[in-house]
């Protein structure tokens, strides 16, 4: 089964932008280009999001210190 | 999706047992005799992380940003990030299968922590802080483990010299994994399903010196003797149960993320950068100390280590950290000079060292990241490296943060089972060769961007 979509909104002046940018490049759509963009995006600031507490963090140091892979 | 594809990790497993002690492993023997297997090259560095997600995304350490489990923040000297599930940011073999619809069941594939959503089923790896974090996709999924199974073990505090104890608790972990992995093969929809099991680099390092003659540390006749094979032996028994409960046109993939080797020591990398005028501290340690604690004069440092399976060495660059000395202009010729002398290295005896020494700029395509300025093997990993400072001596016989016995070794391995297509072809690959591999075993499109090759007879 293929990925789903759904539609959404975006101004037309960007739409045009958008188009004009991705001719001759690897996107065959503006929406392949703004999915790429935004899911980009969300994962960076997903990569910046705290994964520990401080007090984790410290027991995850400690540990990965024990076991060899850090120091 | 073609075909359901079931992947078994082996964290550190070594073609010198699973190949060449085969004939003590028959459930592993009965899959290599019908496969296409070999050596893996692993990733550089061949460690845990990021060798694991190089498998998993199909792109190297370089394009992922990821040189190891941390990495210093913003060039500062002190402030590190540990590496976790949310430093993942290309799509892992997970991804494009769920975009497909298909499903996934992934155990403790490094790093898993926290755990992110994916379509199926996922239980987080070794670095979850504990068993009082959430640690299942979805969440009420530890919940239904708890109940059934206990809390989840996700390592073994093994570096001590209780080796009974390390034994006993690395078979429970072991044990319960596949209790585990058992009840989600059977009560999960999933097309593809993998799992890591960590014990086998754990026995490695606890109990190699026992196993191995050429170990520096080696007794003949010692109990332990027979540690190591033993536990392939009871994990060889636990993947046969498991493939009993899988349907029988199921590719079965076997892979570790890098191998093992004897250990001969540390190299204490910042006692040779002071004892070479590189590194400057202000009063040198007396006994053993964390490089982070050392009052460091970096107004008159130009290069620091930092230690593990092997060594990252960071110039102090004007303009780039807050009090760098060497100018932008003469990094390179810096850097070369100390290649020259980090590779003219010798041993405690004088003896020849083979110390690879990559800079990673050349090195990968793309760099993303807080890579190092150099990455060193010493004596091809043989030597691991101490960051730590103040034992008196650049040479240690044992790991400075205890005893360890195991280094990584560039080879893993593979075994590509595919029922409909049995063969037994001795054949060496690339960590990157998996994930298309994996793709195009369930019928999926292979990213251009994923620069592995697909492993077939050819």
């Amino acid at each position: 089964m293929e990925k789903k979509f759904t539609d959404i909104a975006i101004p037309t002046d960007l739409y045009n932008k958008i188009e004009e940018k991705i001719k001759g490049t690897e996107f065959p759509s503006v929406a392949s280009y703004v999915a790429k963009v935004v899911d980009d995006n969300l994962s960076k600031e997903e990569g910046t999001k705290d994964a520990f507490s401080k007090e984790d963090e410290e027991k995850v140091k400690d540990r990965l210190k024990a076991l060899g892979y850090i120091d | 999706m073609n075909k359901k594809v079931l992947v078994i990790g082996l964290d550190c497993a070594t073609g010198e047992i699973v190949f060449d002690r085969k004939e003590e492993l028959p459930v592993l023997r009965e899959l290599i005799d019908n496969s296409i297997y070999g050596n893996l090259r692993s990733a550089d560095p061949p460690i845990t992380i990021p060798a694991w997600m190089v498998m998993c995304t199909g792109k190297d350490p370089g394009k992922l940003g990821l040189y190891g489990f941390r990495h210093r923040k913003d060039y500062s000297y002190k402030d590190v990030w540990i590496a976790t599930s949310y430093s993942i940011r290309e799509k892992t073999i997970w991804d494009i299968i769920g975009e497909k619809d298909g499903q996934s069941c992934l155990v403790s594939i490094p790093p898993s922590y926290p755990p992110k959503p994916v379509n199926g089923n996922l239980i987080s790896c070794f670095i979850t802080p504990g068993d009082d974090k959430e640690y299942t996709y979805p969440a009420d999924l530890r919940v239904e483990l708890e109940e059934k199974f206990g809390p989840y073990i996700f390592d073994v505090v093994f570096r001590t010299d209780e080796k009974d104890k390390i034994l006993k608790q690395t078979y429970q972990m072991t044990e319960q994994r596949f209790r585990v992995l058992n009840h989600l093969i059977t009560k999960k929809p999933w097309d593809f399903f993998m799992f890591v099991e960590i014990g086998v680099d754990r026995v490695h390092h606890a109990f190699w010196r026992y196993m191995d003659p050429s170990h520096h540390l080696y007794e003949k006749g010692n109990p332990y003797e027979n540690v190591i094979i033993d536990y392939y032996k009871r994990v060889d028994g636990l993947i046969g149960e498991l493939l009993s409960n899988v349907d029988k046109d199921t590719t079965v993939l076997v892979v570790s993320d890098h191998g093992a080797k004897s250990m001969k020591g540390a190299f204490c990398i910042n006692e040779w950068l002071i004892e070479q005028g590189d590194l400057v501290v202000k009063e040198r340690p007396q006994s053993s100390i964390s490089f982070d604690k050392v009052d460091v004069d970096w107004s008159r440092t130009k290069a620091w280590g930092w230690g593990g399976y092997y060594a990252r060495i960071f110039l102090n660059v004007e303009e780039r950290e807050s009090q760098g000395i060497i100018k932008i202009e003469d990094y390179r010729k810096e850097r070369e000079a100390l290649i020259e002398r980090l590779a003219a290295i010798k041993g405690p005896d004088g003896e020849e060292w083979n110390t690879k020494i990559i800079k990673p700029q050349k090195y990968f395509q793309e760099l993303n990241g807080d890579y190092p300025d150099l990455m060193i093997y010493f004596d091809d990993l043989c030597w691991r490296s101490a960051g730590t400072l103040g034992h008196g001596t650049k040479y240690l016989l044992e790991n400075d943060t205890g005893p360890d016995d195991a280094v990584h070794a560039q080879n893993g391995i593979y075994i590509l089972y595919d029922p409909k297509n049995k063969t037994c072809l001795r054949k060496d690959a690339n960590i990157l060769d998996i994930a298309p591999t994996i793709l195009d075993e369930m019928g999926l499109a292979v990213p251009e961007d994923m620069r592995g090759t697909i492993i077939t007879k050819g």
